[in-house]
Order: structure tokens, then C-alpha cells, then sequence
């Protein structure tokens, strides 16, 4: 019997990310990423949340190479004093807490719609598609801004700030799961006729068994695949949330919030407010994509297109 | 056929390329544009630099803040209550109707149904037309200030806006919203007439050649205001060329516009203050008298005019700037960070406590920037802000309802007067008498008592002696955060001679302007 | 079939009578439209009455029905204080300048994507093709508002080659008054370019790479395998056989992406001050115009369901496998 690991050092999985540099490099920049992300208490040089380390006397520091750089802040100052290196990796820890929580979400309610619409079919599905092709119907970006106009409203502007990140995943994650369900819906229309199923079902096994245990399983390649691409585009959808003044406060920046703090400074001369986290966004997003589309090639080529 | 359209089109472009070769034309990008063509409908900083495009008023103010004669030429106190103004002859409408007296009788008693202005006109009497150039303006006490308030006569064609527009409304309803004809349509004696207007998107002029000041050298011969929102915008647009002229210039530009060559700065001084008001209703530690000195030394004001107004505004510790009556000299900033704990162990609260704080982001100069640094000043002696800030038609709302423990506020005397600013900001709200209409939360009988007597003091050292000791009040009590004075901050190109034509009022005379 | 579009049309207006209703029941918090009309001296005794006069001070649900009443018997979507026009007219007027600006971005991504993308194609493994390949993912990851503050930085203020914001000067096309275009003007069509090219890099890498693939796809068919074994010259199989086989998946996914374009145009004409309806939109939003906003809200909810209908019912013809829901 050979054991997990085992079996994963043989896959076509393995092989072929092994042979793949471009996945590899992203895979490590990736994990560089969410470590830094997780670890950012620890290693960033000071807390860019606690006011007792900003001062307004520092604001617009240049990075520590040009002429008026200072040692105390490696990649300068923003237009308040917080140091830029801490800020960004603060920023990112909350982008990709909005962005995993965000697809977690569309995840999960896409998974079940499109199980259900998929599986009864009848009225069910043509309810259920149709309330998913209403919402997808309007681009998402709309979709949020609404969003989360009404929800600023709806918990008082004091409040805002606290609840700034559970209301953008709620946001992100409400204004982006038909995707979710109309290709699950498609993967369990093929799954359900298939003969394992026809078995389950005469053996007498509930209903959601045979959807959970049997159907799901088969269908989660694609979800995987998705998904990874929905990271991205929900870590784009906070930064473009945030440039419109909708997204998190500014006295927790994340990386959205940030360029546009910074573009009024661009102009100005202080270029590091905005290039630094948008290199930083950029490179994020960069990596899970290329690690999406190599996903993308590996587990289900017929994706391909779209 | 292919051929003959895209000659047609090629003719199409010539042609439109060739129309805007003319010259003298001046661009300028505002953060907004006049909400209407109708000078009495709105009481704006924008409506009024309109007003003084488009139509003139009687007398205006010059940069030294003195009267200068406009379609009056001369005037003349008669009594206590009567002012005599001479009007200038031989002087013409857009539409070609001469002007005379009855036009200003009819502006002055269109004005006074005005929402706006009603408040203003209060203690006026009336017009009264002694011959075509000729009226009296009469008020209902002996009042000091209408010289002050002749700078808002502006005169508009009384025959151009009678009878009825293709609606059957009255040409001169005066209306907020909906259709009419002086919302749309305006004919005034002034230096531009209205050639073309799309609200929020353009708005063009063209030069009145039957202009009566004959003595103006202004030489712009096409006037076309575009609102820029965005400071960035507005800064690049200024940079590539796109516009001539800006205002407000964002203080993080400054140095840029300075060291272009082809740009200038001018920065003439404004006289609004920026404070924080501090609601004791809402919160009873900020009733706390130790605990609102603990916030006012915890905030380096000096700090934010350094660094986010880039040393270009004037630190203040008090309500009226410098030349006001009610200056006091003595009244000195006092950031003092350890100073401020102390106050905060002083009062019990060592360890601090949680408010909440709303500022617009876009009425004051770097407004939510200024917040954003203040929130984090107060983090410092433990005070944990949540901050909100929002675009000002929000904030207006959330000002009005009182809806935060500390508001930003900015204001800026309409009576170039020190009772004006305690009357709005400082004295105990009361919905009857209006005053205390922007005070959220500072209560003090004996301030109101002083300001009331500054109100009908005549003899003007007894006078600022008053004023000043409501400052002084006002400092030691801490009844609000003080931060600066802003200056109004114009960026141009060195061809522009802005300079003579500026003023504290902030209404460029571009009239006068002469390009070179 | 009549049944599938009445089907759509009750489906539409539902929505849109919940849009509307969700906006009215919000508004009094999204801002007070009266704080905006008069100055900040007037008194709030002034300011009620002007509420009073224009109506806002009616229970929410009154002024729901008059809304719903007047758009259904007169067209009448109500009146958007901030510019003081009925609001049809507002959005209507707005709408030339972001339909140029996803015009010009339209005829960008045609041009570059099908060129790059058929020869990315032709000769996958050429430096040219892996440039673009690898650069079109970068692209996808280029935030659109960077974009555009990277190329207003560059080309309007480091260079000053291009200018920074706006339409620049516009024509009356057709002399009817409706329909301001800059695209007839040099000075128009130079304001056009840096917004479109912003713009453009959201789409451009998804259609190189969508034209690239079905036309791989394509060569390796027994049709074009025909073509050649026929010896027709390469250009001939490629350009003829090969490439008019792959417009058609790609005119396809155009279509929908049109819409997701047009949304994004919000970004784009915030960072370029576009005087088009995403602009429009965001001032009604930060000028607590709501009349405005929900006037909008159910334009593009019509615009948006007459595309799709139309687009699902094209399908049906185009592709008779494909059963429209509802005609069960």
C-alpha cells in the first residue's frame, strides 16, 4: 500500500509542475507572499494600525536610497508618516483575508446553488440560473459599489471601520458567485447521469448524500481551478473598491487605498506612495495568475476557453 | 462614395481645428463649476465668482479690502439709516437694455425672496429709486455693514427676465430645481457673456465688447471654465498645458507648480479656520475641561501646517486671524505631547478611551487628511479615534444630526468680522435665534452673554476688548481644536498677470485679467 | 418564443421595481440632497422648506409610488437635482462619451488582438509570441486605475505629448444636439487616446489569448488539413480557411465582454475626469444625488436585460440545440 505522499511524488500533478519554471517561480513568490502576509506582525519594522508610531513630522520620507532617504524607513514614508514597507505588508495580510474570505464565500454559495440547481433540476434550476444570470448580468463591479453603499448605510458610517473587512468579503464574495454556480451546475449536469450515480440512487442513499459525497468530489477540479482566478479578481475588486473611496478606511490602508492615497502625491513627486504597492498588487495578483492558468492547463484543459 | 465620406470627414476635422484657433483664450479648472446661470439662487463661493463674470454689483472689494466703485460710482450716507448710491450712466445689458435704477430695485427685491440671501437682506428697509440713476438704500437700525453687503448687489436685467418662458412660468421664478429661465439664461452687465453651458462639463464665455470699463486692461477674449474634481486632475491638467489656470492648488503641489518653468504660484491669504468641535452632549469626558486640553495639546497643528499644508497656511490658536479685532496676540499654539498625558492622568483617564470622528473629504483643503493625522495624534495619549470621513453633501447631514463625538469644521467670517465666527460656531445652539448653527457640543452663557454685547457695542476698543476676551475664554476652556488659517492657493502660467486681479474673497476678477 | 420574451420583460421590470425600491429606502441616509442646493448660511428652517417644496419630505413608500407612476405612465424617471434636468436627459446626454471611450477601446483591442493573436498563433514559438504571452498575463494583473495614473504620469506630465483629462473639444454630430462626439476633432480623438488605452489593457490580453487558441484549435482541424493537402498558399489557408473560422467564437465572447467594459469605464473616467455616465454615477454617489442614481441603476438594468435577451435569442437561431428556458 503505498501512502499519500507517495502517490502524490507520481502524480502527472508533481511531473509536470516540476518541469513548468514559470509555476515554479510563481509557487515560490506565492508562498514568499502569504508568509510575509502571515507573518507581518513579526516582521514588519513597526505597526502601521498603532498611532504611537506615527508621526506627521515623518510624512513623505523617499525611499532610503535617494538623497533625503532615511535608514529608520527602507521604501520611505506615506503622506501621514506610516512607514511603507510595514503599510504594505499590513495591506496584504488584509487583501488576501478579503480575498480567500470573498471566494470562500461565492465559493460555498455557488457550490450549493449550483449542486442544487444542477442535480433537481425542473424549477429549482431554472429559478436558481435565473437569479444567477440577473446578478451576472450587471458587471460585479456595479454590483459591489451598490453593495456597499447600502451597507455603509445600513451599519451606521461610525462602524465602518471595524467592520470594514467581514462587510468586503460579504460584498466581494455576494457580487461574485454566479460563476461558481453556473460551472458546478454544468460539471453535476454531466456528473448525474453518470452510472455511479444511478447506482447511488438505487441503493436508496438520501438525496444530499448522493449530491455531497458522490457528486461534489467529482466536481472539484473545477472549483480548485476558479478559484484561483477568483482570488485574483477579488484582490483586484477590493483595490478597485478601495481606489473609489469604498473599500477600507484610511487608517487601515490596504493596497487599494494606498494608490489612491498616492496618486494625488504621484503627481506631485512622491512617486513611492503609489509605485511601491502597486509593484506589490501587481506581482500578487501576477503569480496567481500564472499559477491559475497553469492549474488551468494541468487539471482541466477544456476549460480553456473563457 | 467611400471616398466623399472620408473627405468629408477630413473637411469636418479642418474645419473644427480651425475654429478654436482665436485669441486669447483663457482655459481654468476649478474643483467645480456654478451650480446655475441665476446669481440669486445660491449663496456659494462658486455662484458669487460667477456673479462677478457675468454681472457687477454696485461696489466691490479690492485686495486691500477696500470698496471700489462699480455700477455705483459714488455714494453717500444721508442718515443713520440711508445710504445714497450715484449709479453709472450709459451702461449696457447683454441683451441691449440699458441699465438704470429700476434694475437694481428689482434685483434687490428679487434677492430678498431668495432662501439664500433672505437671512443677509434682514435688516434692510428697502430700495427706493429717487431718479433713473439714483436710489436709496434704506435699513430697519443704523447698521455698519452695508457697504459689505452693496459687494452682493449684483444687478440683473429686470426687462430680459420679465414676462413668461415657453413654459408660462415667469421668467424670474426663482427655483432650486426644476426648469427656468434664469436658471438657464442670464443677462448681466459684466465683462463675459454666457456662450455655452453644460453643467459639470463646461462652461464658456465670451468678452462683452460693450464692456462700460473702458479703463479695465483685461484682454481675455474666450473664458472657458472647466470642473476638474480630482486635485490630481486639476494639477496635472495645469502641468501638461491643458488649462491655464487652477484653484485651490492641493499644498503637496506647490513646490511643483513653484520650480516649473513655465508656471507660477500665487497663495493670498484666506482667513478660514479649520478646527475640531468637541460634542460634551455625547460624550461626558469631553465635558472633562483637562480632557479637551489634553486633545488640544496632543494635536500638533504645527505639525500638519509643515507637512500636509506644506508650510503654506497659518498656524492658529484661536477663532479670528491676524487684523481681526478679536486677536490676541498672546494666544500661542501649545502642541505638547507630554504635557497632554499628564492632563489625560490629571482628569482619570489615564488609559483613555474610544470616540468617534467624521470630517468631510472634500470642503476644506486636505481635509481628511488633516483628520487622518489628528486621529492618530489623539492615539497617542490613548484616545482610540474611528475615523469617517465622507464627501461634504453626507457630511452636511451627519453635521446637522450631531452624529459624531468630534466634527471638523472650517469657517470663514462673511463680515471679515470676529463676533461672526462665535455666532455660528461657539455660541449654545438655539434653533429659534439660528445661532450656534455649527456648534456640535460647546455651551458657555457667559461667551453668549459677550457676544451678544460685541453685537451692538459701538465704540470699537471697548468693542475688541470684548471680542478679545471671548478668545481668551475660548482658549483656556479648550472649546475646540484649533488648527490654521488656509490660504487660497492659485496656480497659473507666467503669462497670466493674476496677481492684481486676487483677492481674500476668493473672486478672481478675470475680467481685468491681462494675458501677455 | 413570445413567451420566453414576455417571460424576460416581467423578469426585467421585477428588477428593476426592486432596484428602485432598495434605493429609495436608503436615501435618506446616502446624503441630503438640499445641503448641496444652498449655501451653508441657510438657516435648516430654510432648508426644510425647500425639502418640503421638492418633496423629500414624504414617506419613503409615497415617494416609491410616484416614482414607479411616473416612469410608467410618462417615461418620467424624475429629476436629478445636481444637474437639474430630468434624468433621462442627464443619463442620455452622458452616454455618447462613454460609448466613444468603449468604442475607441473596442476598435484597440480589435486591432492589436487579432494581429498579435493569430500570430502568436502561427508561430507560438517565435520571441514576439512569448513577449505577448507572457506580457498579456501582466496585463490581466495591471489593476485598470494604475494603468491609468502610470500613463496620465508618463505621457501627460513627464512627456506633455498627451493631454491629461477630459474630451477635449467636441462636435455636434449631425447638428441634432444630441450626440456630442470628440472623434471628429483632432484635439477629441488625442483626448481619447490614453483613456482607451487604459482601458483596452483589462480585455486585450483575454481576446490575444482567446484569438490565439481558437485559432490553434482551428489549424489543427481536418478542414484546414484539407486545405493544405489541396496546396493552397500558407497566407490563403491561414487568412481565408483558417482566420474566418475564428471570429466567430471570438465575436461571440466580444459581446459579452462589451458590458463588463462598460463598467469598468467607471474607473477609467474617474482617473480621467470622462464626462460619461460612470463619472456621472460616481458624483451622483458623492453628491447624495439619488433621484440620479436610481434613475441609472434601472437604465442599465433595461440596457443590460434587452442585450442579454437579445444575445439568448440570437443563440436560439444561430444554434437550434439550444433550448430557451421557458419554452418547455
Amino acid at each position: 500500500m503505498r501512502t499519500k505522499f507517495q502517490k502524490f511524488k507520481e502524480s502527472y500533478f508533481l511531473y509536470s509542475f516540476k518541469r513548468d519554471k514559470v509555476a515554479i517561480f510563481s509557487f515560490v513568490v506565492l508562498t514568499i507572499f502569504l508568509l510575509l502576509a502571515l507573518t507581518a506582525p513579526w516582521v514588519a519594522p513597526m505597526d502601521p494600525y498603532d498611532a504611537v508610531n506615527i508621526d506627521i513630522m515623518n510624512s513623505e520620507i523617499p525611499p532610503v536610497w535617494m538623497e533625503e532617504g532615511s535608514r529608520e524607513f527602507l521604501l520611505g514614508t506615506d503622506n501621514q508618516g506610516r512607514d511603507m514597507l510595514s503599510t504594505m505588508l499590513y495591506g496584504l495580510r488584509t487583501s488576501i483575508v478579503i480575498g480567500l474570505g470573498a471566494v470562500a464565500l461565492q465559493g460555498i454559495i455557488g457550490v450549493i446553488v449550483g449542486l442544487f440547481a444542477g442535480y433537481i433540476g425542473g424549477k429549482t434550476d431554472a429559478v436558481l440560473m435565473r437569479l444567477a444570470d440577473i446578478q451576472f448580468s450587471f458587471p460585479y463591479l456595479m454590483v459591489a459599489i451598490l453593495m456597499s453603499a447600502i451597507f455603509q448605510v445600513a451599519f451606521g458610517l461610525g462602524s465602518f471601520e471595524r467592520l470594514a473587512v467581514p462587510l468586503l468579503i460579504v460584498i466581494i464574495g455576494l457580487s461574485n458567485w454566479p460563476m461558481f454556480a453556473r460551472t458546478i451546475r454544468a460539471s453535476v449536469i454531466g456528473e448525474k447521469n453518470k452510472e455511479y450515480v444511478e447506482a447511488a440512487k438505487v441503493i436508496g442513499l438520501p438525496t444530499w448524500t448522493i449530491i455531497f459525497r458522490h457528486i461534489l468530489p467529482n466536481s472539484l477540479t473545477s472549483v480548485m481551478v476558479i478559484s484561483t482566478i477568483q482570488v485574483a479578481n477579488a484582490v483586484m475588486s477590493e483595490a478597485a473598491l478601495s481606489f473609489l473611496g469604498l473599500g477600507m478606511p484610511v487608517t487601515k490602508p490596504s493596497l487599494g487605498s494606498l494608490i489612491r492615497a498616492g496618486q494625488e502625491f504621484f503627481f506631485s513627486g512622491s512617486w513611492w506612495i503609489t509605485v511601491f504597492p502597486g509593484i506589490w498588487l501587481v506581482v500578487f495578483v501576477l503569480v496567481i495568475n500564472l499559477l491559475g492558468d497553469w492549474l488551468r492547463d494541468v487539471l482541466n484543459p477544456k476549460l480553456y476557453k473563457g | 462614395m467611400k471616398k466623399a465620406l472620408i473627405l468629408s470627414l477630413v473637411f469636418l476635422m479642418l474645419f473644427a481645428f480651425g475654429a478654436t484657433a482665436g485669441a486669447k483664450t483663457l482655459k481654468v479648472g476649478l474643483d467645480a463649476d456654478p451650480v446655475t446661470l441665476d446669481p440669486q439662487v445660491q449663496l456659494s463661493g462658486g455662484m458669487l465668482q460667477l456673479s462677478h463674470w457675468v454681472f457687477d454689483p454696485l461696489v466691490r472689494w479690492t485686495q486691500e479690502m477696500t470698496f471700489e466703485p462699480r455700477l455705483a460710482t459714488k455714494w453717500k450716507r444721508l442718515d443713520d439709516l440711508t445710504i445714497r448710491f450715484y449709479l453709472r450712466k450709459g451702461v449696457k445689458f447683454h441683451s441691449g437694455n440699458p441699465f438704470s435704477a429700476k434694475d437694481v430695485k428689482w434685483s434687490f427685491e428679487r434677492m430678498r425672496k431668495s432662501a439664500d440671501f433672505k437671512g443677509l437682506l434682514e435688516p434692510f428697509e428697502g430700495c427706493f429709486i429717487v431718479d433713473d440713476y439714483t436710489v436709496d438704500i434704506k435699513t430697519k437700525k443704523p447698521y455698519p455693514l452695508v457697504l459689505n453687503m452693496a459687494t452682493y448687489f449684483f444687478a440683473m436685467d429686470s426687462e430680459f427676465y420679465t414676462g413668461t418662458d415657453k413654459n408660462g412660468q415667469p421668467k424670474d421664478m426663482l427655483l432650486k430645481v426644476g426648469e427656468s429661465f434664469a436658471l438657464n439664461n442670464a443677462s448681466g452687465t459684466g465683462p463675459f457673456i454666457v456662450t455655452k453651458r453644460e453643467h459639470n462639463v463646461v462652461l464658456e464665455m465670451k468678452r462683452n465688447k460693450n464692456y462700460w470699463d473702458t479703463q479695465s486692461r483685461g484682454n481675455v477674449t474666450k473664458f472657458i471654465l472647466t470642473p476638474i474634481k480630482e486635485n490630481a486632475t486639476r494639477v496635472a491638467a495645469l502641468l501638461s498645458g491643458d488649462v491655464d489656470f487652477i484653484v485651490p492648488v492641493p499644498p503637496q503641489d506647490f513646490n511643483r507648480i513653484e520650480k516649473d518653468k513655465n508656471l507660477k504660484l500665487v497663495l493670498i491669504n484666506g482667513g478660514r479656520i479649520i478646527t475640531f468641535q468637541m460634542n460634551q452632549k455625547r460624550r461626558p469626558e469631553l465635558g472633562n475641561k483637562k480632557v479637551r486640553q489634553a486633545i488640544v495639546h496632543a494635536v500638533n497643528n504645527a505639525g500638519i501646517v509643515k507637512k500636509i499644508m506644506k508650510n503654506k497656511a497659518t498656524l492658529a490658536a484661536q477663532q479670528g486671524p491676524k487684523g481681526y479685532q478679536g486677536y490676541k496676540e498672546s494666544l500661542k499654539p501649545r502642541y505638547d505631547l507630554r504635557k497632554a498625558k499628564a492632563l489625560m492622568k490629571e482628569a482619570g483617564y489615564a488609559n483613555g478611551f474610544e470616540i468617534t470622528m467624521m470630517a468631510p473629504n472634500n470642503r476644506y483643503v486636505n481635509d481628511a487628511k488633516i483628520a487622518e493625522a489628528t486621529a492618530q495624534m489623539l492615539g497617542k495619549i490613548g484616545i482610540k479615534v474611528n475615523l469617517k470621513t465622507m464627501p461634504k453633501a453626507q457630511y452636511w447631514n451627519e453635521f446637522d444630526a450631531r452624529a459624531a463625538d468630534m466634527m471638523m469644521i472650517g469657517w470663514h467670517s462673511d463680515t471679515e468680522d470676529s463676533g461672526n465666527f462665535s455666532e455660528f460656531l461657539m455660541m449654545c445652539f438655539n434653533k429659534e435665534t439660528g445661532y450656534g448653527q455649527y456648534n456640535s457640543g460647546y455651551c458657555n452663557p457667559k461667551v453668549d452673554e459677550l457676544v451678544i454685547a460685541a453685537q451692538s457695542e459701538t465704540d470699537l476698543a471697548k468693542r475688541a476688548n470684548i471680542l478679545q476676551e471671548i478668545e481668551q475664554i475660548l482658549y483656556d476652556d479648550a472649546a475646540f481644536v484649533p488648527f490654521h488659517w488656509q490660504n487660497h492657493a492659485y496656480g497659473a502660467k507666467k503669462n497670466l498677470m493674476i496677481k492684481p486681479i486676487l483677492n481674500s474673497m476668493n473672486f478672481p476678477y478675470f475680467g481685468d485679467l491681462v494675458v501677455k | 418564443m413570445i413567451v420566453f420574451i414576455i417571460r424576460r420583460v416581467i423578469q426585467a421590470i421585477f428588477v428593476m421595481l426592486i432596484i428602485s425600491l432598495v434605493g429609495f429606502s436608503i436615501k435618506d441616509q446616502i446624503g441630503d440632497p438640499v445641503r448641496d442646493l444652498v449655501g451653508e448660511r441657510v438657516t435648516p428652517a430654510e432648508r426644510a422648506e425647500i425639502a418640503e417644496q421638492m418633496g423629500l419630505n414624504d414617506p419613503f413608500l409615497t415617494q416609491y409610488f410616484r416614482f414607479v407612476k411616473n416612469a410608467v405612465t410618462k417615461g418620467d424617471l424624475g429629476r436629478s437635482f445636481l444637474y437639474n434636468k430630468p434624468n433621462l436627459e442627464v443619463i442620455l446626454g452622458k452616454a455618447p462619451a462613454t460609448i466613444e471611450l468603449v468604442f475607441g477601446t473596442a476598435l484597440i483591442i480589435i486591432f492589436v488582438s487579432l494581429p498579435l493573436g493569430v500570430y502568436c498563433a502561427l508561430r507560438p514559438k517565435s520571441i514576439l509570441s512569448r513577449f505577448t504571452m507572457s506580457f498579456s498575463t501582466l496585463g490581466v494583473s495591471m489593476p485598470v486605475f494604475l494603468t491609468a495614473i502610470l500613463l496620465i504620469f508618463l505621457f501627460a506630465i513627464h512627456w506633455q505629448i498627451l493631454p491629461s483629462y477630459g474630451r477635449g473639444e467636441t462636435v455636434d454630430l449631425f447638428g441634432l444636439g444630441w450626440w456630442e462626439t470628440g472623434m471628429l476633432t483632432i484635439d477629441g480623438l488625442l483626448h481619447l487616446i490614453l483613456p482607451c488605452v487604459s482601458l483596452s489593457t483589462l480585455m486585450l490580453p483575454l481576446f490575444i489569448r482567446l484569438v490565439r487558441s481558437e485559432m490553434m484549435e482551428v489549424l489543427e482541424t481536418e478542414y484546414i488539413k484539407f486545405a493544405w493537402a489541396k496546396g493552397l498558399s500558407p497566407t490563403r489557408v491561414w487568412m481565408v480557411h483558417a482566420f474566418k473560422n475564428t471570429l466567430l467564437p471570438v465575436i461571440t465572447v466580444f459581446g459579452v465582454q462589451i458590458g463588463i467594459m462598460f463598467a469598468f469605464t467607471l474607473l477609467t473616467e474617474l482617473v480621467f475626469q470622462w464626462p460619461g455616465m460612470g463619472f456621472m454615477f460616481l458624483e451622483a454617489v458623492h453628491r447624495a444625488d439619488l433621484s440620479l442614481l436610481i434613475a441609472y441603476l434601472v437604465v442599465v438594468a433595461t440596457i443590460f436585460t434587452a442585450v442579454n435577451t437579445v444575445v439568448d435569442i440570437l443563440y436560439g437561431f444561430i444554434n437550434p440545440t439550444i433550448r430557451i428556458a421557458g419554452t418547455k
